[in-house]
């Protein structure tokens, strides 16, 4: 009897915590981005699981700014919070310092896929790095 | 004995106290260490804002080469006009403004004056000393708007930021987006 009555309480605590979300798209999607293939470093295989990176997409426009989108998804059935920077490489891999470079903090619920875009600073930025935080 | 004790006792409070603080050092302007508050614009938020307005601007106006300059062969000339804080925080604009100034800049294709703009020229000398100047092609404007709510404990600061590329030759707007950034926090139970 204690066991069950300590069940029902837990299980409104871990619905709380639980927050996924349903999608719906196109099963044939009717435009292909260029993906990249990337290299990956983890570190902390929680933030990875929280924001795990499902694909990298780079196309570049008429004046030549390069312009990229990370498919970022929710692994676990929580929201989760993270955030990211960019950094940018010009012809020789040196980095670009930006005057707008920072932290973007980003929330996902359970299971939710993001998009996360960026542009070239510069049409001589060649390269790009993209840097995950953990929530503060 | 008893009275000695008792007369260090402050002393001991406020050793004590002085141990919890933290000694002052230096965080990444760009890093997740930086500190957030509900009630104010932080200085990530700027550059968040920054990022975002530069990413579209050069997405949908540079990057397809949709900028016209008035001056054949040249690059675009920007200027920049009123930007409203209609928030309850005082705070310079520039916070915003100059970030997006120097990443335009950056991109090599845009010229931004410092001898026009709302409120008198930037540079005085520069715009005393001008030979010959050119007009702008295009002006920057916007507002920066707060929303706040709350319930029970916790607190909502929404700031929207909103900016408008306008053709200073018709006065269309080119351009126009919003950024809206909300935090969240909860108001301590005890203290300020």
């Amino acid at each position: 009897m204690k066991k069950l009555f300590a069940l029902l309480c837990t299980l409104p605590a871990l619905a709380g915590c639980m927050s996924s979300v349903n999608t719906t798209e196109p099963l044939q999607p009717s435009a292909s981005p260029q993906a990249v293939v990337d290299k990956r470093v983890i570190t902390d295989p929680g933030l990875d699981n929280a924001a795990q990176v499902t694909g990298v997409y780079s196309s570049t426009g008429p004046q030549g700014f390069l312009k990229v989108e990370l498919r970022v998804q929710n692994q676990t059935h929580a929201r989760q919070a993270f955030s990211y920077r960019f950094a940018w490489m010009d012809q020789n891999g040196m980095t670009i310092d930006l005057p707008t470079a920072t932290a973007i903090p980003v929330t996902l619920e359970g299971r939710e896929t993001t998009a996360l875009v960026a542009m070239a600073p510069t049409p001589l930025a060649k390269d790009f790095r993209v840097t995950f935080f953990p929530a503060k | 004995m008893r009275k000695l004790l008792v007369s260090l006792f402050p002393a001991a409070c406020a050793v004590w106290l002085a141990g919890c603080g933290t000694d002052a050092h230096y965080v990444n302007a760009s890093g997740n260490q930086v500190v957030t508050t509900v009630g104010e614009v932080n200085i990530q938020d700027f550059a968040n804002a920054a990022d975002a307005m530069t990413r579209s601007l050069i997405d949908r106006e540079i990057n397809t080469g949709d900028l016209r300059s008035g001056a054949p062969g040249d690059k675009a000339l920007l200027a920049i006009s009123l930007i409203k804080n209609e928030t309850g925080e005082q705070f310079d604009t520039d916070l915003l403004v100059k970030k997006i100034r120097v990443a335009l800049l950056q991109t090599g294709k845009v010229y931004a004056t410092t001898t026009g703009g709302f409120g008198g020229p930037e540079d005085p000398l520069a715009a005393a000393n001008q030979s010959n100047s050119r007009r702008p092609d295009y002006t920057l404007s916007g507002k920066i708007i707060e929303s706040r709510t709350q319930s029970g404990n916790l607190r909502q600061s929404a700031f929207v930021f909103q900016l408008s590329l306008t053709s200073a030759a018709n006065g269309i707007a080119v351009w126009e987006d919003e950024k809206t950034i909300v935090k969240q926090g909860t108001r301590p139970a005890v203290g300020f």
